[in-house]
């Protein structure tokens, strides 16, 4: 999954992306309103989370554009402003949810995994593909009642396919979900990781899960 | 009742209307009294005369020579009409038919005859004492006789009574309508004071923005409600004001919390290296010191924004005040490269309060370093101007964009955020300045080029 956050303080934003990438996400970072718009214009990503105050252009002004753009991404406000008012006025503007500063880490975790989950067709924090399961949560995947063990990249790659599942997904797209836009979109290192989920997730069972798609890409598939 | 202002008008011309109506009432009343009484005292003593010219005296008797016609008018025992002739020691004479057994009392006599109304038989009677006189138009021989009419007037007093009761009935009538359109019309003219204190009323701390309509309220009033949206404008200010500082506090304080907490939280999610602890620690800290910081400075702001405030006023010696600022400030004039140009020798001195000024002045020179270019130039001079001494501070720093310069006194007010946030700087030092100062009577003056640098100009009272 590929995040946006744009925050002016550096310190935070630093220490977010961090602990979001630590998690398995691909993070950009946007250090004020300027980059921040230019950025949820022009780079694709699954999640926007978007502080309020903001120089050069605030995160409402950034919401509201976007919006008007019909770019219908989830937006997760972040503010230091905790009133009601605050809060109306930036899901009015199309926020999809909000968190007051200071927050805790976990809490946004939470409602990351929900804003993502919500345009898949998955209601709880568990995905199941046949006998697959993934917890989004504690980021255990099972198969079989069996444990396998992922590293955060490949489990964010087989996340994804899973939120996404019997979708045809180009390698383009996999990896723009999976990698921050400083990833160079030429390399092969989709196939490398496909191969290692494949042999680890596959391997052993009779159904198949990963499917290759000649000249388009990969799919997950019940 | 009497705390409004409507009863008060109403019972002031209540008790002004009931004096004149009672005056009004008792004049008319007491002219109908004394015209009544006049004119029976005239036909009482026209009797009298008659009667003194009928009588005959000599040395043995007396004598009258009454008509059947007079004798007609007084026969009667029913009739309203009597007369009674004493001798002057009381004796009674004659006496007519219509008095009965009753008497007329007789009266001392003081000029030409004495009236007098009494009880006679359970009627009201007015009588006259005539004395005949012993010369002048009678020419009467009797003049050791007293000559006493009288007349029942009781149907005269019912008259009057009735007037009187009319009288009593008419002011209390009018009492009455009065207090009520009285009462009316105050009420209509308290009706804008009504509306403006119920506006009041709707004005509070939420709804600030609502004003008294001055274009509906009579002219009396309009100063009063011109002076109420005046002191509302004002106040809606202040709380404008108050809720942007308190919601620009927060969000400052806030944000270096977000940041002690998720560096807190993301290094405690799994097991690290220590130099991963170290940096995580590293942030932490850095996080407190800013609040630390913040805290304190807003600390500051209360204490000289609060005019309860009282500065330790003595004479002090502007160049030493500034002499310190310096030395506070050299260390990180030097790490920018900054040169500081000072004259020296020059004495100036004003009423203040020591540490407040040296605030003062370590935060404009403070601003005059962080936001200055590396290796740029700091030029400090002092003057006399008009009993003020004016301190300058001119650098070549980055400059405050003109559209700007009004809000540089505002609190978190800062021209660059990131870049002033790398500097350290919180946007609380010029308003910290801004209060000391205001409490010294004094001001300061900024003129500032993007690009080219700042001159603030303290002015404040020369001791």
């Amino acid at each position: 999954m590929h995040l946006l956050l744009v925050e002016d303080e550096k310190s935070l934003a630093d220490i977010i992306k961090r602990g979001l990438e630590e998690e398995g996400y691909a993070v950009d970072v946007a250090y004020d309103g300027e980059e921040g718009l230019f950025m949820a214009q022009n780079e694709p990503s699954d999640l926007i989370i978007l502080d309020i105050m903001l120089p050069l252009i605030d995160g409402l002004a950034i919401l509201k554009r976007i919006r008007k753009k019909g770019i219908r991404t989830p937006v997760l406000l972040l503010t230091a402003r905790g009133t009601v008012a605050d809060k109306v006025t930036g899901l009015d503007d199309g926020a999809d949810d909000y968190l007051s500063k200071p927050f805790s880490f976990e809490e946004l975790l939470a409602r990351i995994r929900a804003l993502l989950r919500r345009d898949a067709d998955v209601k709880t924090a568990v995905i199941g593909v046949e006998d697959l399961t993934i917890d989004m949560a504690s980021h255990q995947v099972h198969r079989g009642g069996r444990e396998i063990q992922l590293s955060a990249r490949e489990y964010a790659l087989l996340e994804y396919m899973a939120l996404n599942k019997n979708k045809a997904l180009s390698r383009t797209a996999l990896s723009e979900h999976l990698y921050d836009h400083d990833f160079d979109l030429d390399s092969n290192v989709i196939d490398v990781f496909i191969n290692r989920i494949r042999n680890k997730v596959d391997r052993g069972f009779q159904k198949s899960l990963i499917h290759t798609l000649r000249g388009t890409g990969y799919m997950l598939k019940e | 009742m009497l705390s409004s202002i409507k009863a008060r008008i109403v019972l002031f011309y209540l008790v002004i209307l009931l004096v004149t109506l009672s005056a009004m009432g008792a004049l008319l009343y007491f002219s109908l009294h004394r015209i009544v009484h006049a004119s029976i005292d005239s036909s009482l003593l026209s009797r009298a005369k008659a009667l003194a010219t009928l009588i005959r005296e000599d040395d043995r008797e007396t004598e009258f020579q009454f008509s059947d016609d007079v004798m007609w008018e007084y026969s009667s025992p029913k009739s309203t009409n009597y007369f009674q002739i004493r001798r002057v020691d009381g004796a009674t004479i004659e006496k007519s038919a219509s008095l009965g057994d009753a008497e007329l009392p007789l009266h001392p006599v003081a000029g030409p005859a004495a009236f007098q109304t009494i009880l006679l038989k359970g009627r009201m009677v007015r009588t006259v004492d005539f004395p005949v006189p012993k010369e002048g138009e009678i020419k009467s021989p009797g003049h050791n006789i007293v000559i006493q009419c009288a007349e029942n007037i009781d149907d005269r007093i019912t008259l009057l009574n009735a007037f009187g009761i009319v009288l009593v009935v008419s002011v209390l009538f009018i009492m009455i309508l009065s207090a009520s359109g009285g009462f009316f019309i105050a009420k209509k003219a308290m009706k804008p004071i009504r509306d403006i204190s119920g506006t009041i009323d709707r004005i509070s701390e939420t709804n600030l923005s609502e004003r008294i309509d001055e274009a509906h309220i009579p002219d009396e009033l309009k100063n009063i409600a011109s002076s109420f949206n005046r002191a509302f404008g004002s106040l809606e200010r202040a709380f404008g004001r108050q809720r942007q500082f308190v919601s620009d506090a927060s969000h400052e304080l806030k944000t270096p919390l977000a940041v002690i907490i998720a560096h807190g939280e993301i290094a405690l999610r799994k097991d690290r290296d220590p130099r991963d602890y170290k940096i995580a620690i590293a942030a932490m800290m850095e996080a407190a010191r800013m609040m630390s910081l913040i805290i304190e400075k807003l600390l500051k702001l209360a204490r000289f924004s609060s005019d309860r405030f009282t500065l330790q006023m003595e004479d002090v010696r502007l160049d030493g005040i500034i002499d310190r600022s310096l030395k506070l400030l050299r260390p990180l004039a030097g790490e920018k490269g900054i040169a500081i140009a000072m004259p020296a020798g020059e004495k100036y001195t004003v009423r203040g309060d020591s540490e407040a000024l040296l605030e003062t002045f370590v935060n404009i020179l403070d601003n005059a370093i962080k936001y200055n270019v590396p290796g740029g130039r700091i030029a400090i001079s002092m003057r006399k101007d008009g009993g003020f001494i004016v301190t300058e501070i001119a650098d070549t720093g980055i400059g405050i964009p003109e559209t700007d310069l009004e809000k540089v006194f505002d609190r978190f007010y800062r021209v660059d955020k990131s870049r002033s946030r790398q500097s350290g700087g919180i946007g609380l030092g010029l308003s910290i300045s801004g209060e000391i100062v205001r409490l010294h009577e004094g001001r300061i003056k900024i003129k500032s080029k993007d690009n080219e640098g700042t001159v603030v100009s303290v002015y404040l009272k020369e001791s």
